[in-house]
């Protein structure tokens, strides 16, 4: 066969735009990140900007983190390509969460978005996203319906709000195994959506695993006076106290109680309030041995060294700690930035297929989670929370056991 | 279930509770029985004293208790300043007055939560430690929180002073005078904007002192001043519009009902016992029960 130059000219040509073109690809990879960067909740936006470029920052320089990605310059599976945020202000409105999703996509061709901070605003943003198959990783939205909406592209590595009710029960199966005597349950809610459901998910697992609710009572938020609640709260003397409160109601139901000379056997709170330090400040001093759950806690370094390490990167940024929002942030592009990496492309089918082939053992996140591998709806079912005891001043980490530092100290009275 | 421990129990909380709110209505009920002018800043007053019984506490290491006749005269010149800088001019309108009034006071209401939140930022607040925060006395099963208790005691201490100023001083003459007939008092050499001025003073003065106890057991947040406001309306509206008697009886009712109510039925909905009693009240005596008007 006879080799002309013009066919060697052409042939040489082509590589040649092969290889820019693959180059073009492999220099960088573009992420969209789209948070309230601006109104009430703008300081979630701003702290978690700083959390999504300590991430970067990871992957795009050599780190040495045991961490994926931490190592490497890039993406080694595209050729060591840059990873690249940008960020959209979705300002808590689901309709520009929505636009703004929209002009990532098709304007700034980006290879996924994550987000969003509120629940409603990643209803819209992963519609968006499914319809221009561009998979969506839920860093930090807890609502239990998100993932059950049969979307393909929708990923969240983080628990949801049932998964910390479930955790509770957990902690508790476990300690009547080890022998306390845990048979009655007090709930105690305030009476708009989180109380509710937090109740309600609270009676349906107690109904499952033969806990009695010996008291349920729900309570008009910013009330003046909770001095019926608690008498009725004392009355029942249940084994555990579970409120689902807001920081006012919070320390007036803590107030309340030590002027009614009620002290509780077990108190075990979802979040809110009594992970607020304005709680601790007033009241701290009177509840000490309540237990709160959470999705991080920095006594995790401990057990796994990159929190620390990562903590300190965030802290240069941002001085502050890493806390349950910006770690979950973090993890999550990590773990977006490792699936496109084994996808070896930045198109949204390969990354999706990548994404559910994930299998990250929970040593190499900063979260006290079992791993992370997602399930048919993108839920993570592994994402254990933690929870944390408040003793000597600060909260330490009791449970899960991959994660606990010290045992629980149970009854709460005992201390 | 209901037991005789708890019955007295809720009782005696409800009587406490009750009392208080009788002192924060009772400012509402002076100045409007004076000139017909509702408060709408008269939550917000409240957050004020709060937080200046909090400053006294961080800054002057005053207990609330001492610092409240402190609190007291703050607010009485706030009182004042207020009538003589904005009420004074809102009355003046001559078309709509009504809405002025309104308007004129419920701006200021939310000028002071702005305010509160700029400078003392939205975050919740409280005085650690107390002379009475935190104690409980118990008698025979029955828990009475101190600070409550010695609320209720500077409620009753500060009704009947206010019943003796009212009674038996030229102030208190000159003020049951204006509120007879603004006009003719003039012709007897009355200065009317004094007597106003005094009027709100003593209206916030009050409120000040029930907002200097309630730090030593509330939390305290910009917004505190809100559900306590509704209350003190309804108290108002209840014992009488313009009755300083009034507001002190309603007070009660409204602590008893609430707490007989949250007995019967679930706690969320012990407000309802308070609004019905209420709706009884506007349906067969609709000037409130020891109204005048």
């Amino acid at each position: 066969m006879r080799v002309s130059r013009r066919t060697v000219l052409i042939g040489s040509t082509a590589s040649l735009v092969a290889t820019t073109l693959r180059a073009q690809q492999a220099s960088e990879v573009v992420i969209g990140v789209i948070y309230p960067l601006s109104g009430a909740s703008a300081q979630i936006g701003v702290d978690a900007q700083h959390a999504f470029n300590t991430a970067a920052d990871i992957i795009n320089t050599v780190h040495d983190l045991d961490l994926p990605l931490a190592k490497s310059a890039g993406l080694p599976g595209l050729g060591g390509a840059k990873v690249r945020l940008i960020f959209a202000d979705h300002q808590a409105d689901p309709q520009k969460g929505r636009a703004e999703a929209e002009r990532l996509i098709t304007q700034e061709k980006v290879a996924a978005i994550v987000g969003t901070y509120q629940s409603a605003v990643a209803v819209t943003v992963s519609e968006t996203c499914e319809r221009y198959e561009i998979p969506y990783l839920s860093a930090d939205n807890s609502s239990p319906s998100l993932n059950r909406r049969g979307l393909k592209f929708y990923f969240r590595a983080a628990a949801h709000d049932e998964m910390f009710s479930a955790a509770m029960f957990d902690f508790f199966d476990a300690l009547k195994k080890k022998g306390q005597k845990i048979e009655t349950l007090a709930l105690f809610h305030e009476d708009t959506i989180f109380g509710t459901d937090s109740s309600n998910a609270q009676l349906k697992l107690a109904g499952d695993r033969g806990y009695k609710v010996v008291a349920n009572i729900k309570y008009r938020a910013n009330s003046p006076s909770l001095t019926a609640e608690v008498q009725q709260l004392k009355a029942a003397d249940a084994d555990v106290l579970m409120p689902s409160s807001y920081t006012t109601d919070g320390i007036l139901l803590v107030k309340t109680m030590g002027e009614l000379g009620y002290l509780p056997k077990a108190m075990v709170a979802q979040d809110a309030g009594f992970a607020e330090k304005a709680l601790y400040d007033a009241v701290g001093d009177k509840i000490t041995g309540v237990i709160s759950r959470g999705s991080f806690s920095l006594d995790l370094a401990a057990k796994r060294p990159s929190v620390g390490k990562v903590n300190d990167l965030y802290k240069a940024r941002s001085g502050k700690d890493l806390n349950d929002y910006s770690s979950r942030q973090f993890m999550a592009l990590i773990v977006l930035a490792d699936a496109i990496d084994r996808a070896k492309s930045a198109e949204g089918e390969k990354i999706r297929a990548s994404l559910v082939a994930t299998d990250l053992p929970g040593e190499r996140t900063i979260m006290p989670w079992k791993r992370v591998k997602f399930d048919e709806t993108g839920q993570n079912n592994d994402a254990d929370p933690v929870l944390l005891q408040w003793t000597g001043g600060k909260f330490v980490t009791i449970y899960p056991a991959q994660a606990a530092i010290a045992e629980a100290i149970w009854p709460m009275n005992k201390t | 279930m209901l037991t005789t421990a708890t019955i007295v129990q809720s009782l005696a909380s409800g009587l406490l509770m009750g009392l208080l709110y009788g002192l924060i209505a009772v400012g509402l009920a002076l100045i409007f029985g004076l000139m017909d002018v509702v408060n709408f800043a008269h939550g917000e007053f409240l957050m004020a004293a709060m937080y200046a019984a909090l400053g006294c506490s961080v800054f002057l290491a005053l207990d609330p208790l001492i610092a409240a006749p402190l609190v007291a005269a703050a607010l009485f010149a706030f009182g004042a300043l207020v009538y003589l800088g904005i009420v004074r001019f809102a009355v003046r309108a001559k078309t709509n007055a009504g809405m002025v009034q309104i308007f004129a006071t419920f701006g200021l209401a939310i000028v002071m939560r702005g305010l509160a939140q700029w400078l003392f930022t939205p975050d919740y607040r409280s005085i650690p430690s107390s002379w009475i925060g935190n104690r409980t006395v118990s008698i025979a099963g029955i828990f009475l929180p101190l600070p409550q208790l010695v609320g209720a005691v500077v409620a009753i201490a500060a009704f009947a002073g206010l019943y003796l100023v009212i009674r038996r001083t030229d102030f208190g003459r000159a003020l049951e005078a204006t509120r007879e007939d603004a006009g003719a008092v003039a012709l007897v050499g009355i200065d009317r904007n004094r007597v106003f001025a005094y009027g709100w003073g003593l209206g916030a003065a009050l409120v000040g002192l029930a907002g200097a106890i309630m730090a030593t057991f509330f939390y305290i947040y910009p917004d505190v001043g809100a559900s306590f406001a509704l209350i003190a309306y309804v108290t108002v509206a209840l014992g009488g519009f313009g009755s300083v008697f009034g507001a002190f009886a309603g007070g009660i009712i409204v602590g008893l009902v609430e707490a007989t109510t949250a007995m019967i039925l679930p706690p969320a909905l012990k407000s309802v016992g308070i609004y019905a009693v209420y709706l009884g009240v506007v349906f067969f005596r609709p000037r409130g029960l020891f109204g005048s008007i």
